[in-house]
């Protein structure tokens, strides 16, 4: 197929007609750069072809803004010696023409013939998908689509199987397909595609096991009635064999006899127990009589004994009755002591009273005489007192004037002394033996005097010296000293004195007098605190009472020289009284001792007196006799009893009354279980009977048989359909596998074909290709061993490089098969390196001379060596605009 | 000089599983009807009674209808029906007999000898000796009470039994039931009549099976018969002739074809079979696809000309020629798989059954392929 000329108007950008002539065979190179409209060229190829003509669905091959404008596309090509033109128009005046040579198709039917011839179809409504592209899907690659070749493969797959089927000439059916389909219709019938049993194959088995199911209960009802009629056969027989005897009679006879022989032996056995009891009780009896006997033979002994006892209870009451009158004798003689010991105290108690009123005379006595005393000083200190306080009177100096004295004094002096301070001290050291005059004293030796006036010193020998003292005060010092002199002398004439000295003594006479008066105060104080007169009324209150006492202690007895004292006659009075207590206690206790032996003598002797009269009765001897002959006859009872209860005992034994009873048991429950027994066969019998009438009118085996047959039937029909699917899943499996199987068979050109474009690029490598084929592993030999990769795992640049390597194939294949080709490749391999690219340029040119193949790049630098003229699209555009 | 029709194993209710619904319904109506020649026959040939050795009923719970339909199909024939009870219909303490006295179904005229006692017919002339069976099956010899039993002077001993002749008959006969073979000598029988055994067979002057008068199985021996007995007066050797009376001949054939003509052969044999049988076709051997269409066409008429033709193919290979796949077009793939079913088919596997179907499956859908376009 050779494209020669392309022409288009109101396209997307091309408003204006586009005119493409002179196509060459093998590559046609269009540049151009972006937007330049290389891109509106192929969609408006792809629509010539993919698109209805009647399709509203493009509206995008309208120029931009112009929705009235009508997209027109004519393609002109040879193909099998014929030349084909194609007028497509879309939207505004929809219409299809296609003449080929002199034959004209339009519509629809020029668009299927086109579909046919390039192996793609139209969507059924709205734009072409890929889906819809088949053959030219894989051949003419869009902008960057060139590695994707999975979608495409599968997409044309029909197309291609078809297109190369028909090369593969003597080994493909000619009925081959249409016969899989119907296997495939008739394995339908029965089973799904998935193996599984179709709604009427399953009814047929669900039917056949239903019926099995309804045969199997019918078999088992048929099996019970077949039971229940050999069991009321065997019933019925042993109702005739076993029933009709009445057996149970027997037994009852048998249980009769052996009961009558029981009751026998139970009278025995009742005779029996009566003479046992006869034993027991001859037993007891001479137990009794020897019990009496011994009784007998043990009163003697208790005699002895309660002579004994008795005895010795009258021994022990004489004992304590000789015990008395010490006891008696012990508690006169407390008694004596006790009241002596009271008298003793008595007297004690007087003497103390005595003794006591004695001290207090002695005591009273003492103190009057020493009031007595004190009485006398008392009355001397008061008299003395009196004339200290007329002398102290006599003393008495005014003190203030006394102190006014003495300091005028001290004043004088004082004034004498600053005097001599005024005065000129006159030191001197006279040699021994000389002397001098000083006013008029005359001193030697060494010494100093003071001078107040002048002086005349006179030194013998010498003459005499004037000494004037200095100083302005020496006349005021004379005046006050006057004053205070004058001061002097009238204080002393106050004070009735001489001198200050006088005076001095004075006052200190009178200090000795008051301070002797105040001590004879204090001594009388002492002797008389309440005055003199309260000490000689309290003297005169002692004198009274004294003079009382002396007349009571003369009432007194005499004092007693041997009287002890009031403690120990106490002390003796208790030992006394205790030691009463004790014996009188002592003698208590004897009376009681004494009452309790007369008692038990008393009672020993009853005792005694008792038995010793029982056995003295008269008819005491009889008795025993009697008793003891009594005795012997029961003995030989006894023997007798015991003898006859053996043989009896023998008796019993020999007749086995537990067997017996046993045997009554035995044949009355034998023959009740037999009477029941025939009772339930006879019932048993009944109920059988019309069960079986009952179900024998349902023709249970009738039944049985006729569901067998139709069981049989489903078996048949069931194992029809079993073998008849088994036979078309067969048949179905072994075409298909032989189809696919010579599907096989096309890989192996398309291989041949990959091969050969692959050399160019890696020498050595294989691309293997599946049953679909599909490519789908690249093999590359690596360093000594191989690589493997399946496509999609290579990188971008190599799975571009693949998919154009395989279109190119498979157009090699569609060649081969006398189908069309055109390639059209829209900005190819532009992630291939300068290398590759290379060896790419040498596979294009290589199938462009099998194919034609429109080649569109914005990169005309990498093409520049293809071998094909470049047309620019844009210079295209404008020689349009301008012709 | 009495005369007596002797039959045996009606097998009343018997259902036949193998066939289909609708040859099965006729050939169980069949068993009917042929009391109805019976007993046409018995007043035919004016017997003096009719002697029914056992297996009168096939089962015990036949329905009511059944029972009834049964004594009314005896109508035919006014005298005396003696009816034994065989092993599967024996005189068990329920059975069908009780039944059918229970529902009157029973004629005057039907006698059931469900008791091992001797009966007398003094005005036909004879005495019977039954031996019915009371289990369903039993190891003593039932008939071996005849030996001491007596009968009036001047009356034929006739004896009536259902058991297996022992030694005489085939091994696949149970052993239950045994009959023992000088019965009829130690007896003193004038005539033993049994049943059980379902083909004619005597088994000495005295002692005959009659077997079934309408046959029910593949077996050739003399089924489908009764038989007329004259006894001329006691001690003297019975008679005995059978009269066809089964409605039905049922052939059981079985073939192998190898070559080419064996087909021939082959249909004429199946031609030459009684019209309205019932028949059973085995075939093995192999045959071509082309062979293999010619006998299916034959096998549907012959299966119109019968009662029943069943036909039992799975022992057949087809082996498919250069020629077959030729006219079947079967070329390119078809033909490789027509060569693989060919060579799977051998054997007897249960494979080699599906890919002879398969092969069968591909033969006809090749052919209905085939024949618009011939027919353009």
């Amino acid at each position: 197929m050779k494209l020669t000329r392309l022409h288009l108007e109101q396209l997307k950008q091309f408003r204006q007609p586009l005119e493409i002539t002179d196509l060459t065979d093998g590559i046609n190179l269009f540049v151009g750069p972006n937007e330049s409209g290389k891109s509106t060229l192929v969609r408006a190829i792809r629509a010539a072809f993919f698109e209805r003509y009647k399709s509203s669905s493009v509206d995008d091959l309208q120029p931009w803004g112009d929705t009235s404008a009508t997209p027109e596309i004519e393609l002109e090509f040879d193909w099998q010696g014929e030349h084909w033109t194609l007028n497509k128009r879309f939207l505004g005046k929809k219409r299809c023409d296609l003449k080929v040579g002199s034959q004209h198709f339009s519509g629809e039917e020029a668009e299927e013939k086109l579909a046919e011839m390039l192996g793609y179809q139209f969507a059924s409504r709205g734009a072409s998908k890929a889906e819809h592209w088949g053959i030219p899907g894989l051949l003419w690659v869009e902008q960057g689509a060139v590695q994707d070749i999975q979608g495409p493969v599968n997409h044309a797959g029909e197309h291609l199987q078809s297109a190369l089927g028909q090369s593969l000439g003597e080994v493909a059916s000619s009925g081959g397909d249409e016969l899989i389909a119907q296997v495939e219709k008739a394995r339908a019938e029965l089973l799904t595609s998935t193996g599984k049993e179709t709604k009427d194959y399953k009814k047929v088995q669900d039917d056949y096991r239903q019926s099995q199911e309804r045969l199997d209960a019918l078999n088992q009802s048929v099996e019970q009635y077949r039971q229940q009629v050999d069991q009321l056969g065997k019933l019925m027989e042993q109702k005739q064999s076993i029933d009709a005897t009445r057996p149970w009679e027997d037994q009852r006879r048998k249980a009769e006899a052996a009961q009558s022989q029981l009751t026998e032996v139970q009278r025995w056995q009742s005779e029996q127990q009566q003479e046992q009891q006869a034993l027991e009780n001859c037993r007891q009896s001479q137990a009794v009589y020897r019990q009496q006997l011994s009784d007998f033979e043990n009163q003697q002994h208790q005699l002895a004994q309660r002579t004994a006892d008795k005895n010795k209870a009258e021994e022990r009451l004489q004992e304590c009755q000789a015990r008395r009158p010490q006891l008696e004798q012990r508690q006169k003689q407390a008694q004596a002591a006790y009241e002596q010991a009271r008298t003793r105290l008595t007297q004690a108690r007087q003497q103390a009273e005595r003794a006591r009123l004695q001290q207090e005379v002695d005591q009273l006595a003492e103190r009057q005489q020493t009031r007595a005393d004190n009485l006398k000083q008392a009355i001397e200190l008061q008299q003395t007192l009196q004339k200290g306080r007329e002398q102290l009177q006599s003393t008495e100096i005014d003190p203030k004037a006394l102190d006014r004295l003495k300091q005028t004094d001290r004043k004088l002096a004082e004034l004498t002394i600053q005097q001599k301070a005024l005065a000129t001290r006159l030191s001197y050291e006279l040699e021994a033996g000389k002397e001098i005059t000083v006013g008029t004293d005359t001193v030697t030796g060494e010494g100093e005097t003071l001078l107040l006036d002048a002086t005349d010193v006179t030194i013998p020998g010498v003459g005499r010296l004037r000494v004037q003292p200095g100083g302005t005060d020496v006349a005021d010092l004379q005046r006050r000293q006057d004053a205070l002199e004058s001061e002097r002398a009238g204080l002393l004439r106050q004070l009735n004195i001489a001198s200050l000295t006088e005076g001095e003594q004075r006052a200190a006479e009178h200090q000795r007098l008051a301070q002797q008066v105040e001590r004879d105060q204090a001594l009388l104080d002492n002797l008389a605190p309440k005055g003199v007169d309260t000490l000689r009324a309290a003297f005169e209150l002692d004198r009274t009472r004294l003079e009382t006492l002396n007349e009571q202690l003369a009432q007194k007895p005499d004092a007693q020289a041997d009287a002890p004292p009031a403690e120990n006659a106490e002390a003796e009075l208790e030992t006394a009284t205790t030691e009463l207590k004790l014996a009188e206690d002592a003698l208590t206790n004897h009376q009681r001792e004494q009452s309790l032996a007369e008692q038990a003598s008393a009672s020993a002797k009853a005792e005694w007196d008792k038995l010793n009269t029982e056995l003295q009765a008269p008819d005491r001897k009889a008795r025993e006799q009697q008793i003891s002959d009594q005795l012997t006859d029961l003995k030989a009872q006894e023997r007798k009893l015991l003898a006859a209860i053996d043989a009896r005992q023998t008796q019993i034994d020999a007749a086995q009354p537990e067997l017996l009873e046993q045997d009554v048991e035995r044949f009355t429950t034998s023959a009740q279980a037999m009477e029941a027994q025939a009772r339930d066969r006879e019932r048993d019998i009944r109920i059988l009977h019309a069960r079986l009438e009952e179900q024998g009118a349902q023709g249970l085996e009738e039944k049985r048989d006729e569901e067998q047959q139709k069981n049989q039937r489903l078996q048949q029909r069931r194992d029809e359909l079993a073998r008849r699917a088994k036979a078309l899943d067969l048949l179905l499996t072994l075409l298909k596998d032989k189809r696919q199987a010579l599907t096989r068979q096309l890989q192996a050109p398309l291989q041949k074909h990959l091969n050969h474009y692959l050399k160019l690029l890696f020498p050595q490598a294989h691309l293997s290709v599946d049953e679909h084929l599909m490519p789908t592993t690249l093999t590359r030999p690596q360093g000594t061993g191989e690589e493997q990769g399946d496509l999609p795992s290579l990188s971008y640049g190599a799975r571009e490089q693949m998919g154009l390597i395989s279109r190119l194939a498979y157009a090699d294949l569609l060649r081969e098969a006398g189908k069309p080709t055109l390639i059209i490749l829209d900005d190819a391999l532009v992630h291939s390196d300068a290398e590759r690219l290379d060896q790419m340029k040498r596979i294009l040119f290589d199938a462009a001379r099998r194919h034609q193949i429109l080649l569109f790049s914005c990169h005309p630098e990498n093409w520049r060596d293809l071998g094909a003229t470049p047309r620019d699209l844009q210079g295209l555009k404008i020689t349009d605009t301008g012709g | 000089m009495p005369r007596f029709l002797h039959t045996a194993d009606w097998q009343i209710g018997r259902q036949y599983s193998r066939f289909a619904e609708e040859d099965a319904s006729i050939l169980a109506d069949a068993r009917f009807t042929v009391i109805e020649r019976l007993a046409t026959l018995a007043t035919e040939q004016s017997v003096d009674a009719v002697l029914v050795a056992g297996d009168v009923f096939d089962a015990q719970t036949v329905s009511d209808r059944t029972i009834h339909r049964t004594f009314q199909a005896m109508a035919g024939f006014t005298g005396p029906w003696l009816l034994l009870s065989g092993n599967h219909d024996a005189a068990l303490a329920e059975s069908v007999w009780a039944r059918a006295q229970r529902l009157g179904a029973v004629p005057d005229n039907v006698d059931l000898l469900l008791e091992p006692k001797v009966r007398e017919y003094p005005e036909q002339g004879f005495a019977v000796l039954p031996a019915p069976l009371t289990q369903r099956q039993t190891y003593d010899d039932l008939t071996e009470w005849f030996d001491r039993a007596e009968t009036p002077e001047g009356l034929l001993r006739i004896g009536l039994a259902h058991g297996s002749v022992e030694g005489q008959l085939a091994e696949e006969i149970d052993s239950t039931n045994p009959i023992a073979a000088d019965r009829a000598a130690t007896a003193g029988l004038d005539y033993l009549a049994l049943g059980d055994w379902h083909g004619f067979k005597a088994i000495n002057a005295r002692t005959v099976y009659s077997g079934t008068p309408e046959q029910e199985r593949f077996k050739d021996n003399g089924a489908g018969q009764a038989l007329i007995v004259d006894i001329d007066q006691p001690g003297a050797e019975p008679r005995v002739q059978p009269h066809a009376t089964g409605e039905f001949t049922w052939i059981k054939h079985q073939s192998t074809l190898a070559v080419a003509s064996d087909m021939d052969r082959l249909m004429s044999e199946l031609d030459a079979l009684l019209p309205r049988s019932v028949v059973d076709l085995t075939l093995d051997g192999e045959v071509d696809l082309a062979g293999y269409q010619s006998l299916q066409q034959y096998l549907s008429a012959a299966e119109a000309r019968h009662r029943s033709f069943q036909t039992h193919l799975s022992g057949l290979n087809l082996m498919p020629t250069e020629e077959d796949i030729a006219a079947l077009h079967a070329d390119g793939y078809v033909g490789e798989v027509i060569d693989e079913l060919g060579e799977r088919q051998e054997g007897e596997s249960e494979d080699a059954d599906t890919a002879r179907q398969a092969l069968a499956i591909l033969a006809g859908m090749l052919r209905e392929t085939e024949q618009p376009e011939g027919a353009q």
